[in-house]
């Protein structure tokens, strides 16, 4: 293992995407697996912005991270609308319950 | 060095903290948190642009949206019974990612970037002019998304007569 | 100049798209007005950049460095096509105030079929070919939502997606031939693949070369996918004349024609376009001789008249091919409408109960007679032109490689080509009043529609000097279009060839077997079982329902791995990532 600081980068990369891996694979309620997301996704974004410092091409790396924190934002707003509204309607956040598009 | 481990520690235990505990409000405020650490890690990387944006972004407005979305969706306490057997999730976890780290390790020592690299407005509006178009749809559909499904409204359909 | 009309007429049109939704159902003389503003402005563009056409007249968008320039090159073939889908399109539109007058949700027609029009001059236009591949999908998908536009109507809906599904299974292959163009030449342009085809290796080449032949086969609805288009046939007539008979169907033919120069080379490669025309004429001849429902004959019968473009574009007569196009576009577009008006008018497309329709629409009847006799290829008007040409261009390439019988078979074709021309002319607009319907004659936006259109059939043949100028401006057809002076000199080779009287006396024949078929009762008889298999359309329904049926029983039986639960689709994902890796890292 090098000790340099990309390798400290490296760990934390990937502790950041077991840690979100392991939240979807394992929590119940609908707002904790977007949290979940959210550390995936800030995984994501310091794995970019290492492989552009890495390189040397830090505006670049960092173009593709802007693009990964709009999408996950996106998907963060979008939802939470829509656990909103399945806390309204079905009554529950248990993504155990919310199974009727399998039917 | 030192204070690229401690950070690193201290963002890896706001994650896990915010997997781990039961009440939503706690887990937003770590994620805030974890946020504002990656945000600094980020800058000392030499990507101040990213580092403002991911602080504003993440540690404020998401955390926000979810004190907000809580707030009305309700605290709710429910069995801590995992559908996936820890272990197994634990392994898989573990698996992919000593992989994904085993892949990258090489990349890690390449070559330094070329010449002098071009400034970040470059990079985004020039060479990057389609993401920044997507971009902005996503945006724009993500808006409409979220209004759409807020809204409680409920608009009359035309009757649908069949036709001759 | 040119750089301009490109982007206004595709602009305009779908500019009138987004208005039209956002106009809303609530107001539809304003729908109806504006579609058809938009469309005439689209059909001015499109014939305004005729005069403009020329292999330097490129519009290029830049769109960052990884798909390369969008680029549009207006040149002979494409603007030749582009006049045509806008003038046709604007006249299905003012067709379609009065055929649609009444209906709902008019925004969401009206918004399609200027989505596809736009679409459709973009694919012609374009000289990228991921663009191209983008436009070609539009036009399936517009297709698509335009068939099922009655969705109330479940044989509508599932015409509609199997025109979706069939048309999509070629883009595919599209789609494979540009991603193989790009590895080889490192970006997508056409022209510059056409200057220089050697740049994929010779393994490649007959790959892209019938990948191109199956997507064009698919969407224009050539053997063995042509059981598509007679179910697309639940769309509304205006519909089933743009987009089914006069535009999208000829995008495959496009596609051959435009890569013909370099795919002729491919051995085997024109054999097998050849073959593919011949066996969708005859095939589709046969098949419209036994049907019974109007739009059904006359879909077989554009299946069969497209199966004479293919057969031109293997035997190389380009020009031949084209000209056929542009005959075929306007009679047919001519036919649909009027068989539309009929349709309106009476509320049935059974034609065992039409009949002696005639007396009460008198104008249908002229215009419909005046289209038909263009589809037999009678004298004078534009069919017989183009289609002696196809012809003589089928016999010269028969006598080099051999393949007379093909020739023979075309003819044959042509003969039965007006047997159920005249059948059909007779059942609904003469005899006895079957069914005793009352029809009103065309209303004014139809007969605003119909007339230009029996006019062109007139005398588009006419144009065939301008029209060789416009395709000899497309530098790839240098030296395919015959050693002649102008135009003038083919159409006088077709009044002077022999095999003009041939195929003038098989098309008699043809249209004698009617006049005489109490006589030929017995010889019908016999012909009983072919007969039947015809109206089974020769088994490729029974193929469709068998592949349709043995796909959903795997679907459900897959089912059982979709519990709807994300800790579980999770852990799938997780368990492929995995594989994934271990893939990578132990290079197995």
């Amino acid at each position: 293992m090098t000790f340099s600081i990309s390798g400290v980068i490296l760990i934390a990369v990937l502790a950041l995407l077991a840690v979100g891996i392991y939240g979807l694979l394992a929590v119940r309620n609908l707002i904790k697996v977007i949290v979940a997301l959210q550390i995936l996704a800030k995984g994501a974004v310091l794995a970019l912005v290492l492989a552009g410092y890495v390189r040397g091409e830090a505006n670049l790396g960092q173009s593709m991270a802007l693009t990964v924190i709009v999408a996950d934002t996106i998907v963060a707003v979008v939802g939470m609308a829509l656990a909103v509204q399945i806390r309204r309607h079905v009554g529950t956040l248990d993504i155990q319950a919310l199974t009727t598009l399998r039917r | 060095m030192m204070w690229h481990v401690l950070i690193v520690v201290g963002m890896v235990v706001c994650a896990i903290q915010a997997i781990r505990v039961q009440r939503l409000l706690i887990s937003a405020l770590w994620l805030a948190g974890c946020s504002a650490l990656v945000a600094l890690l980020v800058y000392l990387l030499g990507a101040p642009e990213i580092a403002v944006i991911e602080l504003s972004v993440g540690a404020g407005l998401v955390t926000v949206l979810f004190v907000f979305a809580i707030n009305i969706a309700g605290e709710e306490s429910l069995v801590v019974q995992k559908f996936i057997p820890a272990p197994l999730a634990w392994l898989l976890v573990a698996l992919s990612v000593f992989l994904l780290g085993w892949l990258t390790l090489p990349g890690l020592s390449a070559a330094a970037g070329s010449l002098a690299q071009p400034d970040f407005t470059r990079v985004l509006w020039v060479d990057r002019q389609m993401d920044m178009m997507l971009q902005t749809v996503l945006i724009f559909s993500g808006t409409l998304g979220m209004i759409g499904l807020l809204s409680d409204s409920k608009k009359p359909h035309p009757p649908k007569e069949k036709s001759a | 100049m040119a750089a301009f009309l490109i982007a206004y007429t595709i602009g305009v049109v779908w500019l009138g798209a987004v208005l039209l939704m956002v106009v809303g159902d609530q107001r539809p003389r304003l729908q109806h007005a504006l579609a058809v503003a938009s469309a005439l402005a689209a059909a001015a563009g499109g014939v305004a950049m005729l005069f403009y056409a020329g292999a330097g007249a490129t519009l290029a968008l830049p769109v960052g460095g990884v798909f390369g320039d969008f680029t549009f090159v207006a040149d002979g073939l494409g603007v030749f096509l582009a006049a045509v889908a806008t003038v046709v399109g604007s006249l299905a539109v003012i067709f379609s105030v009065d055929y649609m007058q009444g209906e709902h949700q008019l925004g969401r027609y009206y918004a399609l079929v200027l989505f596809f029009i736009g679409a459709m001059v973009g694919l012609v236009l374009t000289s990228s070919l991921l663009l191209m591949f983008v436009f070609w999908e539009i036009t399936a998908l517009c297709s698509y939502a335009l068939i099922s536009f009655y969705n109330d109507d479940p044989k509508a809906v599932a015409g509609g997606m199997k025109a979706l599904i069939i048309t999509q299974l070629g883009g595919i292959g599209l789609l494979a031939g540009a991603l193989l163009l790009y590895t080889y030449q490192h970006n997508y342009d056409i022209q510059v693949f056409l200057a220089n085809p050697g740049v994929l290796p010779a393994q490649v080449l007959p790959w892209v070369a019938f990948g191109c032949l199956a997507a064009a086969a698919a969407k224009s609805a050539q053997f063995p996918f042509q059981t598509w288009l007679p179910d697309a046939m639940e769309a509304p007539t205006p519909i089933s004349a743009l987009i089914h008979a006069a535009t999208m169907v000829n995008a495959g033919v496009y596609l051959l024609v435009r890569f013909y120069p370099a795919f002729a080379e491919v051995p085997g490669w024109r054999e097998a376009v050849v073959l593919v025309g011949m066996i969708s004429a005859l095939m589709a001849a046969v098949m419209a001789l036994v049907a019974n429902d109007l739009k059904r004959v006359l879909a077989y019968s554009t299946v069969s008249q497209l199966g004479y473009m293919v057969f031109a574009v293997g035997a190389g007569g380009i020009y031949a091919s084209q000209f056929h196009l542009l005959s075929h576009a306007v009679f047919k577009a001519l036919l649909f409408l009027s068989a539309g008006a009929v349709i309106h008018a009476v509320g049935t497309r059974d034609m065992r109960q039409m009949g002696a329709l005639g007396k009460q629409m008198p104008l249908v009847r002229s215009v419909f007679v005046i289209g038909a006799l263009a589809l037999m290829g009678i004298p004078i008007l534009n069919g017989f032109w183009s289609k002696e040409l196809v012809l003589e261009a089928g016999l010269a390439f028969g006598e080099e490689h051999g393949m007379l019988w093909a020739y023979g078979l075309m003819l044959v074709g042509a003969g039965v080509t007006a047997l159920y021309t005249a059948r059909t002319i007779w059942m609904v607009f003469f005899g006895s009043n079957r069914g005793h319907l009352h029809g009103h004659d065309a209303g004014p936006a139809m007969r605003v529609a119909l007339i230009p259109l029996a006019l062109g059939t007139l005398t588009t043949w006419l144009l065939a000097d301008p029209f060789l100028r416009l395709l000899e401006t497309v530098p790839s057809f240098h030296g395919l279009l015959g050693e002649v002076e102008s135009g003038w000199e083919l159409l006088l080779e077709v009044v002077k060839a022999p095999a003009t009287l041939l195929a003038l006396a098989v098309i008699g024949l043809g249209v004698a077997a009617w006049q005489w078929r109490e006589k030929l009762r017995g010889l019908e008889f016999t012909l009983r079982g072919p007969a039947r298999a015809a109206e089974a359309s020769f088994g490729f329904e029974a193929i469709n329902r068998t592949i349709v049926s043995r796909v959903q029983a795997g679907a459900e039986a897959l089912r059982a791995t979709q519990t709807g639960l994300l800790n579980w689709n999770l852990l799938g994902l997780v368990t492929g990532l995995v594989i994934v890796l271990l893939y990578l890292v132990l290079g197995w």
